[in-house]
């Protein structure tokens, strides 16, 4: 057998595996040249963009179910947002507060949870998040239930805020960066190898020493720390919470970006969520059939195209190093 | 000294006796082999000294430790490492990954070594790379080390699952049925890689159908029919062995044939 | 607090409720002993149910007999569609358990989402089938409509009995249920199976939705709290148990109108959730041990 040293040789395969960040940087150039409204659109695509580099760490990677991430987004953004407007608390340690809530309550669930398996697994995750967007109707003291909480601080550090809206894309764009570094680290090291090799058999990872049950929790917790940033950021850049942006339609459109963008490979979170946002700009009317548009685009995508627009790379490229960077 | 020592271990699925009451010896040195027709009870025999399957009876000493009980993680971390009949190779990650993750327990670095990557992780890594190649070189898959493990044809999966395994660093190894699929060059590969593992002080410990492997291989040989134990001894001893051709070889050459 | 009757009251209506979740649970069983599969989108078509029910009623004019039959009817089709266009793409492909569920779950939102385009976000009700004041039990008001629930649920059950002992479609999906592969190999065709029991599953949604249609509302989002109840019923009576299914119903239903009683409706589904959560570490086999 030959081998294929893709690093060596600058041809087109290579070049097709930048493609999905050429794509993305096209996306939030013109979010910048443009700011007001394309900004802010964009801006919520690389909030979601976070969610799902989460999502995929814990799904893409270990190849776990969690229906429930958006009890994680829901803790770590309601937190953030009741201690920076009820309690004056600067809004990066309530950010920090907020992840480290939610990174608890993975680990107290965490445990029971990833012993379950199959549908078990599907609809004990789903409950979680039905359960902390019940709880955030009904505990009104504090989250205000439908009504939400408003007037959340802006995105900033001490007395500087960030508050134009290409100011805003710039730090999110920082920290999605840094969100995609941290995934692509993970995934090429002793540890998220592991995540990797649970996820395509359990005895297999088992038998060479792996301790299965503590690995996946890692990467649950990990998952649930992006989705409470992802929630965290959320609340500060809209400035506003209510339950039901953390509802079961945060659930389906992260699992539409995964799909679109490509489960288990670096790049897709950020592709994917990008590609999704726009949809609804790009096709007129568009709005009313979201949550529609994007339920029917799951299932296509899972019946034809199951491993997302990375697969179409990869039938193109002839399986170099793996690295879907 | 005994590296192994399986004690009147009984497993009953329903009222079928997988294994039944079997009792042998693996010793320190050399290479031990499990034979016996199909339905024998081996992998089974494997799975509960593997610790996949927890025994109803008996007792199952490694290096004097009873084992019963203690997760396979566990038991890979005190150095018994299995591979699989059916294999369980991570089929999207290189075969060099694979042979990665068979280090996992050498290595130690977590989750914020991962992302800072010091100085030590770097190191570790480039051990690690390195070792997993020396291990690759060994079985011949060093110029597939980039490819991932899937588009290996049946005998190179069957080849670097036995590399994973050594990357454990295990004091005993377990080899479910590691010839089969292989063509006769692979398998005369195989032969070398066991002999050589052996003689670096692992203990080996194989189920195989392949008689040609057992008979170039094996030190030992214990065989089972129906869960017990009939017979034990050098190869040549168990070839000659009454009850054997009666149970085993004559069945393998209709079943052959 | 402590009244007799107010207790009697509740564990009454939590009775009512406990059937629908039960049916609901029943339909879960249905398609997983087929094919196991567990269908996110059960309460889709319990929603469809009412919802269809309420329209041919109230912007028909049909009348609420027929209305029901026409809706069960072609709720039925729309579970066989269901199967067509998602499902069984996805069983040709090999598709993981997974991903089976992510697209059943993601069909719910469709139909939730293509509900609420075409009638809107009112909730709906339905009158009670018979419009007679209820009975009294002592003290305790025992309504007509749940006497309804209770018939229906009762006959259904019958049926189903009836159907899966005497008629070879029904002993094929049993024999399904056992064992696919040997079902398959003894000529039994797999395939039309998984049709028929989501068809048979839509069913028994439809009808739990529109029996308790006049005792609640209908509204395009009331799908996923229903099927959850349901697959909670499901659980607790041991996954792939139709009786148990129903039996579970019953235990959520009561214990539900209870902490409704105790805790006010706000938490009802937070209630529904735990138990749910409970069975699910402590008792995953439910109360009769799984069927497999």
């Amino acid at each position: 057998m030959k081998t294929l040293r893709s690093t060596t040789s600058p041809d087109w395969r290579s070049a097709l595996r930048l493609l999905p960040w050429g794509l993305s940087a096209l996306f939030v150039g013109y979010g910048f040249v443009a700011g007001g409204y394309p900004a802010t659109v964009i801006g919520f695509a690389l909030v979601y963009a976070v969610f799902v580099t989460g999502l995929n760490l814990f799904m893409g990677y270990t190849n776990q179910v969690s229906f429930g991430q958006n009890a994680f987004a829901a803790v770590g953004g309601y937190m953030s947002a009741v201690l920076t407007t009820t309690y004056q608390w600067p809004v990066v340690p309530a950010m920090g507060a907020g992840v480290a809530a939610a990174v608890l309550l993975a680990l107290v669930i965490g445990y029971p949870t990833l012993r379950l398996k199959g549908h078990y697994l599907a609809m004990g995750t789903l409950a979680i998040g039905l359960i902390t967007y019940e709880i955030a109707v009904e505990w009104q003291s504090v989250t205000q239930g439908y009504l939400g909480i408003s007037g959340i601080p802006p995105l900033g550090v001490g007395s500087y805020e960030v508050t134009s809206d290409r100011g805003q894309l710039a730090l999110l764009v920082a920290i999605v960066l840094a969100s995609t570094f941290i995934s692509a680290r993970i995934r090429d090291s002793r540890m998220g190898r592991a995540f990797l090799a649970l996820g395509a058999s359990e005895n297999g990872a088992m038998a060479l020493g792996v301790d299965v049950a503590r690995t996946k929790l890692l990467a649950f917790l990990v998952s649930a720390a992006f989705a409470a940033l992802a929630g965290c950021l959320f609340v500060h850049v809209v400035g506003y919470v209510s339950p039901e942006v953390f509802g079961l339609h945060m659930v389906i459109l992260g699992f539409t970006m995964l799909y679109v963008g490509g489960v288990g490979s670096v790049a897709g979170p950020l592709v994917g969520a990008l590609i999704v946002s726009l949809m609804p700009e790009v096709f007129r009317g568009f709005k009313d059939y979201q949550d529609l548009a994007y339920g029917a685009a799951l299932i296509v995508i899972l019946i034809y195209a199951p491993r997302g627009l990375a697969s179409l790379f990869d039938r193109a490229k002839a399986r170099p190093r793996s690295a879907d960077l | 000294m005994t590296r192994l020592s399986v004690q009147a271990v009984t497993k009953r699925f329903g009222g079928v006796t997988a294994t039944g009451d079997v009792s042998f010896d693996v010793p320190e040195k050399g290479v031990t082999a499990v034979i016996g027709p199909n339905g024998a009870g081996k992998t089974t025999l494997f799975s509960l000294v593997s610790g996949f399957l927890t025994p109803d009876q008996g007792r199952i000493l490694f290096d004097g430790e009873d084992i019963v009980g203690m997760r396979p993680d566990r038991l890979a971390a005190r150095g018994l490492v299995r591979t699989f009949q059916l294999v369980q190779l991570f089929p999207d990650l290189t075969t060099l990954d694979n042979v990665k993750v068979g280090q996992h327990l050498q290595t130690r670095s977590g989750l914020l070594a991962a992302v800072l990557r010091p100085g030590s992780t770097r190191r570790e890594e480039a051990a690690v790379s390195a070792r997993a190649r020396e291990l690759l070189a060994l079985v011949g898959l060093l110029d597939v080390a980039d490819q991932p493990a899937k588009v290996l044809s049946y005998g190179q999966q069957r080849l670097l699952e036995v590399a994973r395994a050594l990357a454990a660093g295990p004091r005993l190894v377990l080899l479910d049925e590691p010839a089969a699929g292989l063509d006769a060059a692979e398998s005369k590969r195989l032969a070398a890689v066991i002999r050589t593992i052996a003689d670096q002080g692992v203990t080996v410990l194989l189920i195989e159908h392949d008689m040609s492997l057992v008979m170039n291989v094996a030190d030992r040989v214990v065989v089972l029919d129906f869960g017990r134990k009939i017979a034990e001894g050098a190869p040549a001893e168990v070839r000659a062995h009454p009850a054997v051709i009666a149970a085993y070889l004559g069945g393998v050459e209709i079943a052959d044939g | 607090m402590a009244d007799p009757t107010y207790i009697a009251q509740v564990l009454v209506s939590g009775l009512g409720t406990g059937c629908i979740y039960g049916l609901i649970g029943i339909g879960f069983c249905v398609i997983y002993n087929a094919s196991g599969i567990v269908n996110f989108a059960q309460g889709a078509f319990v929603m469809l149910g009412g919802m269809l029910t309420q329209l041919l009623l109230m912007r028909y004019g049909v009348p609420l007999l027929p209305a029901a039959a026409v809706a069960i009817v072609v709720v039925a089709a729309m579970g066989m569609l269901l199967e067509r266009l998602v499902v069984r793409p996805l069983w040709d492909r090999n598709a993981t358990m997974f991903v089976m569920i992510l697209a059943t779950l993601a069909a719910q939102i469709v139909v939730e989402r293509a509900t609420l385009l075409a009638v809107g976000d009112q909730p709906r009700t339905l009158p009670v089938f018979t419009d007679v004041p209820p009975l009294m039990l002592g003290r305790v008001a025992i309504s007509v409509q749940l006497l309804w629930i209770l018939g229906a649920s009762a006959l259904v059950i019958a049926a189903l009995t009836a159907f899966f002992r005497y008629t070879l479609a029904g002993k094929a999906m049993r024999a399904c249920s056992i064992d696919r592969e040997a079902a398959a190999l003894q000529g039994i065709p797999v395939k039309r199976m998984l049709a028929l029991s989501f068809a048979l599953s839509a069913a028994l949604g439809a009808t739990a939705g529109i029996l308790i249609t006049p005792t609640q509302y209908t509204a395009f989002n009331v799908g996923v709290p229903f099927a959850i109840s349901g697959f909670i019923a499901a659980i607790v009576g041991g996954f792939g148990r139709p009786l148990g299914a129903f039996l579970g119903g019953l235990l959520l239903g009561l214990v539900q109108a209870g902490a409704i009683a105790a805790l006010g409706s706000g938490l009802k589904n937070v209630a529904a959730l735990s138990m749910l959560l409970v069975f699910l570490f402590l008792r995953p086999g439910g109360i009769l041990g799984a069927a497999k």
